[in-house]
């Protein structure tokens, strides 16, 4: 009985094994690389605290969705994994390597959160693995450049040098004040804001934080009143933003108040303040959700098409913006698509406007792709374009 | 200076109203079961998503949308026990709680499904952007609408606790849950019943919190807590004792951020808790109840 049961698997193994290596080789020369697909990952927070974010990734989905059906890139259609994180740097690091042990994913494209990229940043580069268009601004991505890490979304620390300097300058408010949430993603706005005004020889007039899950923050728009600052800058969650504005309108104080591209979703905040987002300054790094450029056309058509339940909003098409990058690299890098021809092919995207971002720029040593942002303002609930693309100048 | 000092104290009485009110929910459970609820939360907030759904998706008016919700999160909190707490068999105290964390859970996923996670504005007729300025110190309608409720409801329990008859059945299920059961008490009937009243105290807090804090699934992580540290505070089986340690909490919170730091305003609260626990353990207004043989 047992030798019998030895025999066939001694016949049988040997068999499989070649057969795998036989298809195995003809079929793809990369992981995630077959013949008529590519394989792309993604994790992003469909539940838990940032699940407002969570439209990138099914932007994303979208967007794959509508190469597909042109034909996909390169004769190969795109297949994308969507993992649930919640939010929780545990539960990314356990999607990212399910994505990359079982299902075997070519590389990664957006992936919402500073923390949640942050642990899995060491693991996707030891093993080669591209990634391109974190979802977050964190300067960490490109500093120092890493050869398969790819960031797009201008960093916290350049957004808030183009708003700082635009009030400053551009508006010539004087008095700046800084309310931000107190983890790197508000830090890292601080640093650029004072970094900025420092430059111009002077300093904040009020830098006040918040923690992310206080519900409470009295005590920190009194601080800012009595800062009497012209403009507050805010680097906040979108539902402290809306509780500042209820609090600021309580005691009748009325800055001037700029924000952040993550809070650059206007009809959102106007609803969610009941109007009293209304005149709130932002920069995006994104064409606005109206805009007529014939990209954003196409795109809103896909979004008609393929997710119609969908709020076509700032989150939901930044899925498109984060994967354009990579669409063009795979574009370029030929049939013969593998990792490493993946990274030269975006090495060499120069000023490219190709999508709905402006100037992307990568290189050897530049993995910072975009660096210039425009400044809008919330007029009645919609966006409205205030300036021409800006550029950090250093 | 002094203008400045009424303010902050004036926020602080009003954001520790609303973490009062939450703490009284949680006090009423405490007081019967001794069962410390960790779903108290979530039961609020997925009843202010009903209040929320009759109101803005089918355009009820405030004064009939209102009690619809009490009934409702009384029936809710009825069916938590029944479903989840009563088929527990033999439960020890600490069962019974993480059976309430489960229940967290499960109300926290379905009010995510359910509703989604994108925030919503709560359309209350109270608002908390109507303000009245007293010399120079601003507070604002819905600010005046917690405190006076919270203090109502306190007053209102505590007489329902000391005079009715369902009260005082209440209390004796607590003290001895099988004496009472001979004396003739429903006793399984009463559980049910303080689950399903104080999930109406939490729902009272939900809708009045939703202006301030806004609607989403996330809306009582940090109030709960903060109740939770209130109730602690004032001894975990006192009604009034829940009410000053949620309004000295919600001062002395502001008080810190105002003079100390913002950064660990938060923190306040548990330092709080770990203070209170060592020094005093029963809470400030509560004598400290041992079971006698």
């Amino acid at each position: 009985m047992v030798s019998n049961y030895l025999k066939s698997v001694l016949v049988v193994f040997p068999f499989i094994i070649s057969l795998t290596f036989f298809f195995g080789h003809s079929i793809a020369s990369e992981i995630g690389v077959s013949e008529d697909t590519i394989k792309i990952g993604q994790w992003s927070p469909q539940t838990g605290p940032a699940a407002l974010w969570g439209s990138v990734a099914r932007g994303t989905d979208c967007y794959f969705k509508m190469l597909n059906a042109e034909g996909g890139v390169q004769g190969r259609k795109l297949k994308q994994y969507i993992r649930d994180d919640a939010y929780q740097p545990p539960r990314t690091v356990g999607a990212v390597k399910e994505l990359v042990g079982r299902v075997g994913v070519f590389g990664f494209v957006g992936g919402v959160g500073t923390a949640t990229g942050m642990a899995v940043k060491r693991y996707l580069h030891t093993r080669k693995i591209p990634w391109v268009g974190p979802a977050s601004g964190s300067s960490r991505w490109a500093n120092p450049p890493t050869r398969y890490l790819f960031a797009l979304y201008p960093n916290y620390v350049d957004e808030a040098h183009i708003l700082t300097s635009y009030a400053y300058m551009t508006l010539g408010k004087k008095k700046i004040a800084f309310f931000y949430q107190n983890d790197d993603y508000g830090k890292e706005g601080l640093m650029g804001a004072i970094e900025t005004l420092k430059r111009y020889g002077t300093k904040l007039v009020g830098e006040v934080s918040v923690e992310p899950l206080d519900t409470d923050i009295s005590s920190q728009i009194l601080k800012l009143k009595m800062s009497k600052p012209d403009v507050v800058i805010l680097w906040l969650l979108p539902k402290h933003a809306a509780m500042t504005m209820g609090a600021a309108a309580k005691m009748s104080f009325k800055p001037l108040w700029m924000t952040t591209s993550t809070l650059s979703d206007a009809p959102l905040m106007y609803r969610i303040t009941k109007g009293l987002w209304d005149g709130v300054m932002f920069d995006s790094f994104a064409e606005l959700p109206d805009s007529k450029t014939p990209q954003m056309i196409k795109y809103k058509k896909a979004h008609d098409e393929h997710a119609p339940r969908e709020r076509w909003g700032m989150f939901f098409y930044a899925g498109f913006l984060f994967a354009e990058p990579m669409i063009e690299a795979m574009k370029r890098a030929g049939r013969d698509l593998t990792r490493e021809s993946f990274v030269d092919a975006m090495e060499t995207i120069k000023n490219w406007n190709g999508g709905i971002g402006h100037s992307i720029t990568f290189g050897p040593n530049q993995r910072q792709g975009q660096r210039s942002t425009f400044l809008g303002k919330c007029e009645k609930g919609v966006a409205v374009r205030l300036s021409d693309w800006l550029e950090v100048k250093k | 200076m002094l203008i400045q000092l009424s303010q902050v104290i004036a926020s602080g009485l009003a954001m520790g109203s609303c973490y009062a009110l939450i703490a009284l929910a949680m006090v009423i459970i405490y007081k019967t079961s001794e069962v410390l609820n960790f779903a108290q939360g979530e039961m609020a907030m997925v009843s202010t998503f009903i209040a929320y759904t009759l109101l803005a998706t089918y355009d009820i008016p405030f004064i009939i949308a209102f009690p619809l919700t009490l009934l409702f999160s009384l029936i809710l909190g009825m069916i938590i026990e029944f479903l989840f707490l009563r088929p527990a068999k033999d439960p020890t105290l600490l069962g019974l709680i993480v059976i309430t964390l489960g229940v967290e859970m499960i109300l926290y996923g379905v009010a995510g499904w359910k509703w989604g996670a994108e925030t919503k504005s709560f359309p209350s007729p109270i608002l908390d952007t109507k303000v009245y300025n007293i010399k120079g110190v601003v507070v604002s309608q819905l600010n005046i609408w917690v405190f006076v409720v919270c203090i109502g409801l306190m007053l209102l329990l505590f007489l329902f606790f000391r005079f009715s008859k369902l009260g005082v059945a209440m209390k004796a299920t607590a003290q001895n849950h099988m004496a009472a059961r001979l004396m003739g008490i429903r006793a399984k009937r009463i559980l049910s019943f303080t689950w399903g009243l104080s999930a109406l105290i939490g729902a009272v807090a939900g809708v009045l919190i939703a202006p301030i804090t806004l609607l989403d699934p996330n809306m009582m992580v940090d109030p709960l807590l903060k109740a939770f540290a209130s109730a602690v505070l004032g001894g975990m089986t006192s009604m009034p004792g829940a009410a000053v340690g949620g309004g000295i909490l919600g001062v002395v919170e502001n008080l810190f951020g105002w003079y100390v730091s913002t950064e660990f305003k938060s923190v306040v609260a548990f330092v709080i808790i770990v203070v209170v626990l060592c020094v005093r353990p029963s809470g400030l207004l509560a004598r400290h109840y041992v079971k006698k043989v």
